[in-house]
């Protein structure tokens, strides 16, 4: 089945249903919101089989790989949906790749189907303890806890990376919402107090290096895929605009000063996408695949940002206001850019690597 | 006793086929030939360049990107990549004085020559030495090149052309120019009335002046023609007819050429952090400075690959878009990247040493380096024109 997917009819899909249901208006309106997750966005979502996307087949879904998923972050980066489709990526590649038997079988069909929502930890934060039969401590910063079902969680056992799956009503788990300037996300930190750790709740893996490779490649693709469609819509619309506001008796569009900041960043996105989807092909078990990822989260993230950025300054005042987009899509992208790894710390990692290469 | 190497014949087995080009290299490829290069000119280097030339011929790579109908060896992309990889891992010379023969000639003889001009001038590169400048720019036509005066006055059999041209690079050593000249004066638009010859530089009344550049070589000459003949069968395409024909050349200068100085590039990256370990390389600012251009160089070679792959499908739509990306990429990032190797390296690049000529923009002085890199932001179309046709063309926006 794989094999008779196309991406690109994928793409067109992504692009055709969020196009008619996260319109700019109700993108702008839910920014004010103060909703968590957009639930009716993430039902369609999952009624679709978008969630199912990287589930294996045996446990119902499509058994995609990275490059697939790539297009659809990058889809929900193009209207800034506020969906925790990180979480149930990462999640899933994490479980497939690591879980046993009957984790997979307890967690996949629940992710597949989007009844399952996870927080899913960032891989530079703090590690927990899971030595015992019960856990305590604090996952700061997790991405989407406040709405998440569960959680997955890393920490250390038998001198070991490995990762906890917690419900989040487990008893002894607290959330502390951590408000963001990116509202169509949302961040929170998890408390954990003599949390109950059952044994089949721990993912252990004999090759933890392998798994730790394959999470930091998958979670930089993501995130780079979201930030390239945030900054091919944000300029997309920025140039619609500059076509039909006029000063001085011309469109503004006309004004060189302004068209070759918008040339450059189209440079800069067309480099992305092509850096982007070289990169979903790689393996993230090789060396160069893991540098060209870190290097493609550093760089696209940061592409997107600052286009997003001068997006707002050719806009003008409207730009300013919360009822234009472009403010959205600066938000997400200013949050991708801290996201997993800071660009210093990519950027060691990728030295790093280099180094050793 | 030395072997014959036949590396085209491996076409079907990478391993065969990389292994003869390694052979061929060790070899054929003049020895410790960046010292004994390093500051020589024009008269004392053409000899060494067509030397190298003549060992590339032998073997069938003298135009390893040409495809068959150019007269190159047409080799799969793949098999392409792998010429410039070894080429490249070898450290062989550049054949820069070849750049205009090698890719601005074929990719505007190929689309718009008549049968004659490219089996007789094709050939001459394929099978000869005949070294190529292009004669576009003038004082007063740079960005602006529609603008251009020198003028070709049909007398006959033949056209008499009268002007100047500047920043010709390479014109002193040059057989034949690319030439664009205004047949027509009186027109409605300046796109209108251009012609494109073949210009014989061995002609009467064509003088080649060398102009020093800001690294002290001879990159560039100005070419002065005073009733210099040009025969009516060395008019290309139709007459009138040249401003659309330069377009094929330009973007032959835009994609296509930029492959080769990437590949080294890439390799010259992998050098200057070994070279930098215990120096810049232990400057964590500096470190991740470094390491941010991994995914811009990768970046661009992702392009020219994609580029080469249109090119391979259909080789004579040598006028792509990704050209125009590929060098607004291209040139200000090596600047940038040039320009950090300057200040990572301190002090020591500073001291003058005498350029490496065929190195591209590898020949590790830095500071010579860094100086060569607004060759590719000036010329073939400045950043700034670059930006003008993207914002233009591509994105609609208004004039
Ligand atoms: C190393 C080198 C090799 C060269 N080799 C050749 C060669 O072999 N054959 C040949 O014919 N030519 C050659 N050139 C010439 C080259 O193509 C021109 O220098 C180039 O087209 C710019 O023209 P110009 O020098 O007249 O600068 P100008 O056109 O005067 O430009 C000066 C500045 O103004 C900017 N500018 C101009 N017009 C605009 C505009 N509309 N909007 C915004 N900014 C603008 C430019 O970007 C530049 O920054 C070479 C140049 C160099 C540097």
């Amino acid at each position: 089945m794989p094999d008779s997917i196309d991406l690109d009819l994928l793409d067109e899909s992504f692009a055709e249903m969020l196009g008619a249901e996260w319109r700019r208006e109700r993108s702008v309106a839910y920014a004010q919101s103060g909703n968590l997750i957009a639930e009716d966005l993430w039902s369609q979502m999952a009624g679709l089989g978008w969630t199912a996307l990287t589930v294996p087949e045996q446990y119902g879904g499509l058994g995609l790989g990275i490059d697939a998923a790539s297009r659809l972050h990058a889809a929900l980066g193009a209207v800034s949906a506020p969906v925790p489709m990180l979480g149930t990526t990462m999640a899933a590649a994490l479980i497939a790749h690591a879980g046993s038997d009957s984790q997979r079988a307890a967690w996949l069909p629940a992710l597949a189907d989007g009844s399952m929502r996870v927080g899913f930890a960032q891989p530079s934060g703090a590690k927990l303890n899971f030595e015992d039969t019960s856990v305590n401590g604090i996952a700061a910063d997790v991405l989407d806890a406040p709405s998440a079902t569960h959680f997955v969680l890393s920490g250390r056992r038998e001198g070991k990376s490995s990762w906890i799956v917690l419900a989040a009503d487990s008893p002894g788990v607290t959330v502390e919402v951590h408000p963001l300037n990116d509202t169509s996300r949302t961040l929170g930190s998890v408390t954990l107090s003599q949390v109950a750790l059952a044994e089949d709740a721990v993912i252990l893996s004999a090759d933890d290096r392998r798994v730790t490779d394959l999470l930091e490649h998958w979670g930089c693709i993501a995130l780079a895929s979201d930030s390239l469609g945030i900054g091919e819509a944000v300029l997309d619309l920025t140039i619609e605009y500059l076509k039909v506001r006029e000063q001085f008796g011309k469109v503004i569009g006309s004004f060189q000063a302004l068209k070759h900041r918008v040339a450059d960043h189209k440079t800069a996105l067309v480099g992305a996408r092509e850096l982007l989807s070289h990169v979903a092909l790689l393996d993230p078990g090789d060396h160069a695949g893991l540098i060209d990822a870190l290097s493609a989260k550093a760089h696209i993230t940061r592409v997107a940002a600052e286009v997003a950025r001068d997006c707002i300054q050719l806009h003008g005042g409207v730009g300013f206001t919360a009822e234009f987009q472009p403010h959205v899509f600066l938000k997400r992208a200013k949050l991708n850019e801290a996201l997993y790894l800071t660009r210093n710390e990519a950027l060691d990692r990728v030295a790093d690597l280099l180094e050793a290469a | 006793m030395t072997r014959t190497f036949d590396i085209l014949s491996k076409v079907g087995d990478e391993q065969a086929f990389r292994q003869e080009i390694r052979d061929w290299l060790a070899a054929a490829m003049p020895r410790n030939w960046r010292v004994e290069w390093q500051g020589l000119e024009n008269e004392t280097l053409k000899p060494k360049m067509i030397a190298w030339l003549e060992e590339r011929r032998k073997v069938g790579l003298a135009t390893p990107h040409w495809p068959k109908e150019w007269g190159g060896p047409g080799l799969p992309f793949g098999y392409q990549i792998i010429v410039y990889e070894e080429l490249t891992r070898a450290d062989a010379p550049e054949l820069h004085m070849y750049m205009v023969s090698l890719f601005h000639t074929p990719a505007t003889l190929f689309e718009h020559g008549s049968a004659a001009q490219k089996e007789r001038y094709l050939s001459g590169i394929t099978q000869g030495t005949d070294i190529w400048c292009q004669g576009f720019s003038e004082p007063g036509a740079g960005s602006d090149l529609a603008a251009l005066r020198t003028s070709a006055r049909r007398e006959g059999d033949h056209y008499v052309v009268n002007g100047q041209k500047i920043w010709s690079s390479g014109a002193i050593n040059a057989q034949y120019c690319l030439l664009l000249a205004r047949t027509e004066q009186n027109v409605k638009s300046k796109h209108e009335g251009i012609s494109y010859f073949i210009m014989d530089m061995q002609a009467p009344g064509v003088e080649v002046r060398p102009i020093r550049s800001i690294t002290g070589e001879q990159e560039f000459c100005e070419i002065f023609m005073d009733d210099v003949k040009i025969p009516v069968e060395n008019l290309i395409g139709e007459e009138g007819n040249g401003w659309n024909i330069a377009q094929s050349t330009l973007s032959a200068e835009r994609g296509l050429l930029i492959f080769g100085g990437t590949e080294r590039l890439a390799r010259s990256f992998e050098r200057d952090r070994v070279d930098g370990k215990d120096s810049w390389m232990r400057d964590p600012q500096l470190r991740r400075e470094y390491a941010a251009f991994h995914a811009e160089l990768q970046v661009i070679r992702l392009l020219i690959r994609k580029l080469l792959k249109e090119l391979e499908a259909s080789p004579d739509k040598a006028s792509s878009n990704l050209s125009t990306f590929i060098k607004l990429s291209w040139g200000p990032f090596l600047q940038r990247y040039t320009e950090f190797l300057v200040r990572a390296e301190g002090l020591e690049a500073h001291k003058w040493k005498a350029p490496i000529p065929a190195t591209a923009h590898t020949s590790r002085i830095k500071f010579s380096d860094f100086l060569k890199s607004f060759a590719w932001t000036i010329a073939g179309g400045s950043n700034e024109i670059m930006r003008n046709i993207i914002a233009e063309r591509y994105l609609g926006l208004p004039r």
